[in-house]
């Protein structure tokens, strides 16, 4: 049995909802994570979207960001500025540059090559040169990056461009991560270094939380360790809104199924829900 | 070797073919510029009297009014370049976008009534020189180069906003120097509108010398074979520059593939 205990509130949506001009494309989101802890482990979060095509994650993910503003409501993070009141730490609206993001086509500098990109996230850190530079190095050689280094992004394959893009996010040293669709036009080898990608995020700090979304439905099963699935809700009389919102959210800690090496049955079934769900909406 | 495939559209060929067929063009328009304008006397000057009026331009300082105009180009072009990526540079800010957007706009303004103002401001040959073609060469460079801004893709600009970077290092980074291949090619393509409009703006100045002023001279000579052999100067000049700043943007940018 996998013991853990939620603790902080680590990302809070408040009624969110986004509209261009007359046509709203999200609305009432709210969700709610919280720090989880595993006794002797260090672990850190996985929640994943999932939805069809125009439903609205990457709108949504532009608001976890901060990258746009919604048009209502709030999307909060512990604000790590400020001192903890009653043991809580205050709250904070997302800004640009909190919450790091890879988007679909995992853009980079196109004038840094990946040495120059990864030395430029990590400008702001303390570290002494020698310091940043032994960092990069281990990253790099962890990540098949090594040879790659002197290269720009335009030399790149779409896999190294990718690990580029998380690499960058990491070092810029914010403990979320939002990534939109990793895990599409990759081949079964890059997938397999996402995936391990993860886990080496997961098991490297308490408060590290990725948040993705994915059209692979077993993938984010296997992954997360709570997923949302957003899509078109339907009105009184049964008909689908035109609008995305969350309609199922699944915990799978709570499901006992989260952090397992192995796809069992319970997945299984679960993403068999999921897949419904989907179709549904 | 199939010669076929040199009239099939969209055929890629080899390198040494391209070469081939420039050659054998080059070779028929020569040779037909030949064969053209032996016997009496056309309008269109045959070689002999074309190489007769380089000779005679050289006889007349040619080396130092190409080095005049080159001079003449620079400056406008030193100057033109730093006023207009000052304004371009300063579009994204909102306060001064419409500066930038109105500025570029100017280009619709008729040369002549420039001129007549600065002709007014200005007593010097050169400074006025100068100054017609800042203006010009700004204009339609804060043109360019608004376009290229415009053109810079979200994505970039939120990836550098995501990386924690400030509004202005996100200028800094995607705009300045993130586009600066950009600048050189911009650069480029406007040079070949400045390069005819100096050979005009000298003309009209003649104090300062400059392949202009030659031109004007071959005008009152009527003679063919000089200009001929001048236009032929001024084209090989300029494709000089052009051959330059292209070799320097791809040699100097490794990633620039425009
Ligand atoms: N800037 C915009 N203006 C108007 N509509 C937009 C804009 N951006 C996205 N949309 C619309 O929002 C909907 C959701 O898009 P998106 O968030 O990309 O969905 P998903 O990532 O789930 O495929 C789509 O119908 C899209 O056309
Ligand atoms: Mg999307």
């Amino acid at each position: 049995m996998n013991h853990y205990e939620q603790k902080d509130t680590i990302l809070h949506a408040e009624n969110v909802s986004v509209s261009y001009g007359e046509k709203t494309i999200i609305k009432d989101i709210n969700f709610l994570e919280r720090d989880t802890v595993r006794p002797g482990k260090v672990q850190g979060q996985v929640i994943a979207f999932l939805g069809r095509s125009g439903r609205g994650k990457s709108t949504l993910f532009r608001v976890i960001t901060g990258l746009n503003k919604p048009t209502t409501g709030h999307v909060l993070i512990p604000d790590s500025t400020k001192k903890p009141i009653d043991g809580k730490i205050p709250a904070k609206d997302v800004e640009e540059g909190d919450v790091g993001f890879v988007d679909q086509r995992y853009t980079l500098f196109r004038h840094k090559t990946v040495y120059q990109a990864l030395t430029y996230a990590m400008r702001n850190s303390t570290l002494s040169k020698a310091e940043k530079n032994d960092k990069i190095m281990r990253y790099l050689v962890e990540w098949g990056l090594e040879k790659s280094k002197d290269q720009y992004p335009n030399e790149l394959s779409g896999g190294q461009r990718q690990r580029t893009a998380i690499l960058e996010q990491l070092l810029s040293s914010g403990h979320y991560i939002v990534m939109d669709e990793p895990f599409s036009g990759l081949d079964i080898g890059n997938i397999l270094n996402v995936k391990t990608a993860f886990k080496l995020i997961n098991e490297s700090h308490d408060l590290n939380t990725i948040i993705f979304s994915t059209h692979d439905i077993e993938l984010a099963v296997e992954l997360a360790d709570s997923l949302y699935v957003i899509g078109y809700p339907r009105n009184a009389e049964g008909k689908l809104e035109t609008f995305g919102t969350i309609l199922h959210h699944y915990d799978l800690k709570a499901m006992g199924i989260a952090w397992h090496d192995s796809f069992g049955a319970q997945h299984r079934d679960l993403a068999e829900e999921v897949k419904k769900a989907l179709l549904a909406s | 070797m199939n010669f076929r495939s040199w009239f099939r559209p969209f055929e890629i060929l080899k390198k040494e073919h391209n070469i081939a067929l420039i050659v054998i063009w080059v070779v028929m328009v020569v040779g037909y510029w030949f064969v053209a304008t032996s016997g009496e006397e056309k309008l269109f000057p045959p070689p002999e009297k074309v190489i007769a009026g380089l000779q005679a331009l050289y006889g007349e300082g040619l080396v130092v009014h190409i080095a005049s105009s080159l001079g003449l180009c620079l400056k406008a072009t030193l100057i033109s370049v730093v006023v207009s990526l000052f304004f371009a540079y300063l579009s994204p800010v909102p306060f001064m976008r419409p500066v930038a957007i109105g500025l570029s706009r100017m280009r619709y303004l008729p040369l002549t009534g420039i001129t007549f103002y600065l002709a007014m401001m200005m007593h010097d040959a050169r400074s006025m020189q100068v100054g017609v073609l800042v203006i010009f060469m700004s204009l339609y460079f804060i043109t360019s180069l608004l376009g290229v801004i415009k053109d810079s893709p979200q994505e970039e600009i939120d990836h550098a906003r995501s990386l924690k970077c400030s509004r202005w290092e996100v200028l800094w980074e995607v705009i300045v120097k993130g586009r600066f291949d950009y600048v050189i090619e911009v650069l480029r393509q406007n040079l070949a509108i400045t390069w005819m409009m100096l050979v005009t703006v000298e003309s009209i100045l003649v104090a300062a010398g400059g392949l202009g002023v030659l031109i004007k001279n071959s005008d009152k000579f009527m003679n063919h074979g000089r200009i001929v052999a001048l236009q032929l100067v001024i084209l090989l000049v300029g494709l000089g520059i052009d051959w330059i700043l292209n070799t320097t943007r791809k040699s100097l940018f490794r990633y620039s593939k425009i």
